[in-house]
């Protein structure tokens, strides 16, 4: 006999195939419906790269949303790197994708989509009020985002490389902040032999094959006065090049830097910092917030911030960084990408992007912000290192210039390559080119 | 036989005739002629063929002579072999060719004295032979991409597996992938370690073929076990060897996973495909990639060439 509960099998087949049923109409009906809706709805999509923060973009693209009804848009995120991010683009690009309505672009890149005509000027959208609108931008980040007259792009945030260092090591050996790199040698070789910490490595750099190398190599290149193309043409200066190299490998022969740099990318140095195994850090701004406010982080409140040192004799640059929003050439909803690429590049969402990323404003009056420099204390000794950082060279071809300026100080920090040897492939390289 | 294949023939066609109400589809080819058979039967094929081989290959030389340089925004124009001047000038292009021709000429023999050792011990019967026919087949499986970053961890100078054993053994450890050597080694071992599997599948079904009596009677006139296999076992795994080491031969020309994720310093050891990559997808730079690609695929060629060539040479 059956216990008066008991469940056959029969019965619970049964049970699953209306469970089944149930959701399959309900899928049904609900797809049924989305098609019902109004057809007055815009579908945008845009891309930004995985180091971007989409979690927060994702939250900023809500409050447009819900400002403007009717508008919905998608966040999609790419590669982790500039040049990863950048090949997926290739791809897209050159096939005349027009799935993608807008992406970010790294600063070194708007000269490409212009040539390429990859991107929609953003010029005969802003009618009369573009000279206006403009001006607002630091000047330097509208310079590098008009290529021929015509703006390709709209300033997101900005970058530049600093010099982090470990306010509590040397306050204990009384010494300031170094202004040149043989000073930073000098003071990191005492802070080494006062802890006499195994771990501790005197200057963190990147000379990893990576695309923040090519600043490794420009930053005491450009410190004596060096320039890499000059209207199109290669100027290469070999015996200040030949400086530089050799002043980044004098670190690591001293034992002020590791020997492995080659290794060293950007997150590895921010991570090395922040676990207190670094006197002195050139890094990009994302750096401060996670040394200030990472759980694991050992530096907090012993970190300060200054701009780069100087070859001796020459001034201290930066490496400018930042990225900017492009619209597809090939978006079939360019009007409404614009407008939305606007809002993305004004001032309220750079602020926004400052207090809950730490992602540096391409605005003055943003950097002097009392909201955002309650939270980005930095930001107001930032300011003037973004308004001084050089651009990258501007050149539709600046890939092939960025692989061969990386892959040589790369394969020199490595010992693999003589820098005379490396010096010349670089012009080779470039002169080839830029043919 | 004329004779009697047309009597046959006009049988066949008879046979046809009484069908010819139900199938008359089948009976116009009958009727045809064998040229005009011939044709419309490989059309399709050669449509097919045209469309996934001939096509992009013909696109692909074409290119070759072409100045399709994409991030230049300018269009495509004729030069000639100015992309075949700039190449022999181009010393990256003779180190990623060195670097492939020291991966072929180093992995594809390693591969093959690997993988015949471990076809023999998958085919030798004892009781482990399931188990190691399945691991076997575990390096094969392995997508190359993963085999790559793989390698690049157990040769990371801080957290890699091959260190800690120098250290553990009292040796200094090494930077692996600051040397072009080390890393081209490096890169060696990782490619004959996930390809020796393949060599050996190949191998093992070769061994398969092998008749059990030539051993047997090799046994009765008492020839001791390593003359079985220089005399017996190795002239039979020739043609199956042959076929192996052709498609371990070009997969090694056009090596890209493995180098590619277990990147030297700077451009060291680039391979051939990888620096047709660079070219094309980051530099978008068609024409030039192009002409690499046409050396690329010349060098198959050749070697193909030379393999088959012996094929039939050893055939006769």
């Amino acid at each position: 006999m059956n216990p008066p509960f008991s469940c056959s099998p029969i019965a619970i087949r049964l049970v699953i195939r209306i469970v089944l049923m149930t959701g399959i109409l309900a899928t049904l009906c609900g797809a049924m419906r989305a098609q019902a809706q109004p057809s007055t709805q815009t579908n945008l999509k845009v891309l930004v790269g995985g180091q971007h923060r989409p979690d927060i973009f994702r939250e900023l693209l809500k409050d447009y949303e819900a400002a403007n009804p009717g508008i919905k848009v998608t966040l999609e995120s790419g590669g982790a790197t500039s040049e990863l991010l950048q090949r997926y683009l290739n791809t897209v690009l050159t096939a005349r994708d027009t799935s993608l309505d807008a992406f970010l672009i790294d600063v070194v890149r708007p000269a490409q989509y212009a040539a390429a005509k990859w991107a929609e000027p953003i010029d005969p959208y802003l009618g009369n009020e573009r000279e206006a609108f403009l001006s607002r931008y630091l000047p330097q980040y509208r310079t590098a985002n008009t290529i021929d007259g015509k703006t390709i792009s709209l300033p997101a945030f900005s970058d530049a490389m600093y010099l982090y260092y470990r306010k509590d090591l040397l306050e204990k050996i009384g010494e300031q902040p170094p202004a040149t790199w043989p000073e930073l040698a000098r003071i990191a070789k005492r802070v080494m032999a006062q802890e006499k910490d195994p771990n501790l490595q005197g200057l963190s750099f990147q000379a990893k094959a990576i695309e923040g190398t090519v600043c490794t190599f420009l930053l005491p290149y450009w410190s004596m006065g060096g320039e890499v193309v000059k209207d199109g043409k290669l100027q290469f200066d070999r015996q200040k090049a030949e400086a530089g190299l050799a002043m980044w490998r004098q670190m690591v022969s001293d034992g002020v830097s590791k020997a492995n740099v080659s290794e060293v990318g950007t997150d590895d140095t921010r991570k090395e910092f922040q676990a207190g195994r670094v006197v002195f850090g050139v890094l990009w701004g994302y750096g401060w917030n996670l040394f200030q406010s990472g759980a694991d982080s050992r530096v907090k409140g012993k970190v300060g911030v200054v701009k780069l040192p100087a070859m001796p004799g020459g001034e201290s640059v930066s490496c400018m960084g930042g990225w900017s929003w492009a619209v597809s050439a090939f978006s079939r909803n360019k009007a409404e990408t614009v407008k939305l690429v606007r809002w993305l590049s004004s001032p309220e969402v750079a602020k926004q992007l400052a207090i809950r990323g730490s992602m540096q404003p391409v605005f003055a009056d943003v950097f002097t912000d009392p909201q955002v420099l309650r939270v980005n204390p930095w930001l107001a000794d930032a300011l003037p290192v973004v308004e001084t950082a050089r651009p990258r060279p501007v050149t539709p071809m600046y890939r092939p210039i960025s692989d061969a300026l990386r892959l040589n100080t790369n394969a020199v920090m490595a010992d693999a390559r003589k820098p005379d040897a490396a010096l010349g492939e670089i012009e080779h390289r470039i002169k080839r080119a830029l043919r | 036989m004329g004779r009697n294949g047309q009597e046959r023939a006009g049988t066949g066609r008879r046979a046809m005739n009484i069908t010819q109400s139900k199938r008359p589809l089948f009976d116009r080819l009958a009727d045809m002629n064998e040229t005009a058979l011939a044709v419309l039967l490989l059309a399709p094929a050669f449509v097919f063929i045209s469309i996934i081989v001939v096509y992009p290959v013909a696109t692909l030389v074409w290119n070759s002579f072409n100045d399709v340089r994409l991030l230049t925004g300018a269009a495509s124009r004729w030069v000639g072999l100015e992309n075949y001047a700039l190449l022999l000038a181009d010393a990256q292009f003779w180190r990623a060719t060195k670097n492939t021709m020291i991966i072929v000429l180093v992995t594809v023999p390693g591969s093959l004295v690997i993988g015949l050792g471990l076809a023999l011990l998958a085919n030798m019967p004892f009781r482990w032979r399931g188990p190691i026919r399945l691991s076997l087949l575990l390096p094969w499986a392995t997508p190359l991409a993963f085999v790559g970053l793989i390698f690049a961890w157990f040769f990371h100078s801080e957290y890699g597996v091959f260190n800690d054993l120098l250290q553990r053994a009292g040796l200094a450890p090494k930077i692996w992938f600051n040397s072009p050597a080390l890393t081209m080694m490096a890169i060696c071992i990782a490619t004959i370690w996930k390809t020796s599997s393949f060599m050996a599948l190949m191998l093992l079904a070769g061994l398969q073929t092998i008749p059990k009596s030539l051993y047997e009677a090799a046994d009765v006139d008492g020839a001791s076990k390593w003359r079985q296999f220089t005399d017996i076992t190795l002239p039979l795994l020739v043609p199956s060897m042959l076929v192996a080491l052709i498609f371990r031969t070009l997969t090694a020309i056009q090596s890209f996973d493995i180098p590619y994720s277990m990147p030297g310093p700077g451009e060291e050891t680039q391979t051939l495909a990888m620096y047709i990559h660079m070219n094309a997808v980051d530099y978008l730079d068609l024409g030039y990639s192009s002409a690499l690609a046409v050396v690329m695929f010349g060098l198959s060629m050749v070697t193909t060439f030379i393999y088959l060539r012996y094929v039939k040479a050893d055939g006769k």
